[in-house]
């Protein structure tokens, strides 16, 4: 049994009866085989940018715990549902895999001066971490790597890469 | 920016290097970077609505990877933007 945590964006013109039909028949799909551990409401909220001309949208957060069936299976009745605005699910990261402490406490800035060019966050970010990665076999470093890798984005709507800069 | 400029400010560089500045995660001893925590995770976002680079922030390795996935979902769900003009 895996935890995982599923967010899901309900359209702001849902009546709060029909809102509460989606929840509760998304909350069985999770109960049915899985261990729903908190259903999380933020209500009606503004969104950062429209999503199919909305401006605001009722946010849900589902933990629970169940198999890899269970995520699908919400993906599936989210498609199906034209009320669901966007939807995202992602693994939570289990207690035990502590990070070690020297993990913690690296120092902040590693970069060589050479490599510090003015390019955009996102771009350069992912260039350091590939130098870093040739650099540094530590043994510290690549079990944060692995631990990274389970807590991944299980599904991901179609329209999130082409708002991407 | 042409070649030899920059390796002028790579040589001023190693000999004043910039300042250490420390990772606040670190500091507050946090370790996961929730999406869900977007007052945090705006005070990484540069205008534009770009991620902060390590370069700025002081923040380390490992905690820039975790705050770089954490603004990425955050963005899905609408909860920062993609672009702020
Ligand atoms: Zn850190």
């Amino acid at each position: 049994m895996t935890q995982y945590e599923t967010a899901f964006l309900i359209s702001p013109n849902l009546e709060e009866e029909a809102i509460e039909k989606v929840i509760s028949q998304m909350a069985e799909v999770v109960k049915k085989k899985g261990k729903l551990i908190n259903e999380d409401r933020w209500g009606k909220k503004k969104l950062a940018y429209p999503i199919q001309k909305f401006e605001e949208a009722f946010y849900v957060f589902f933990l629970y715990e169940a198999d890899p069936a269970v995520p699908f299976e919400l993906e599936r009745q989210f498609k199906q549902t034209e009320a669901i605005l966007r939807y995202l699910t992602i693994k939570k990261e289990t207690k035990e895999k502590e990070v070690p402490e020297e993990e913690k406490s690296l120092p902040a800035s590693e970069e060589k001066p050479t490599e510090g060019e003015d390019v955009g966050g996102d771009i350069e970010e992912e260039a350091v971490e590939k130098k870093k990665k040739d650099e540094e076999a530590d043994e510290k470093e690549e079990a944060v790597e692995k631990e990274e890798k389970v807590d991944e984005e299980v599904s991901l709507p179609e329209e999130k890469e082409k708002e991407e800069d | 920016m042409a070649r030899e400029q920059r390796t002028e400010r790579s040589s001023f560089r190693r000999y004043f290097p910039p300042k250490r500045k420390v990772c606040r995660f670190c500091q507050r001893n946090v370790r996961d970077i929730d999406y869900k925590n977007v007052d945090i995770l705006k005070r990484y976002i540069l205008e534009r609505g770009k991620i902060s680079p390590r370069r700025v922030s002081g923040t380390c390795s490992y905690h820039q990877r975790r705050l770089s996935t954490a603004i990425k979902r955050a963005r899905i769900l609408a909860l920062l933007p993609f672009l702020e003009d």
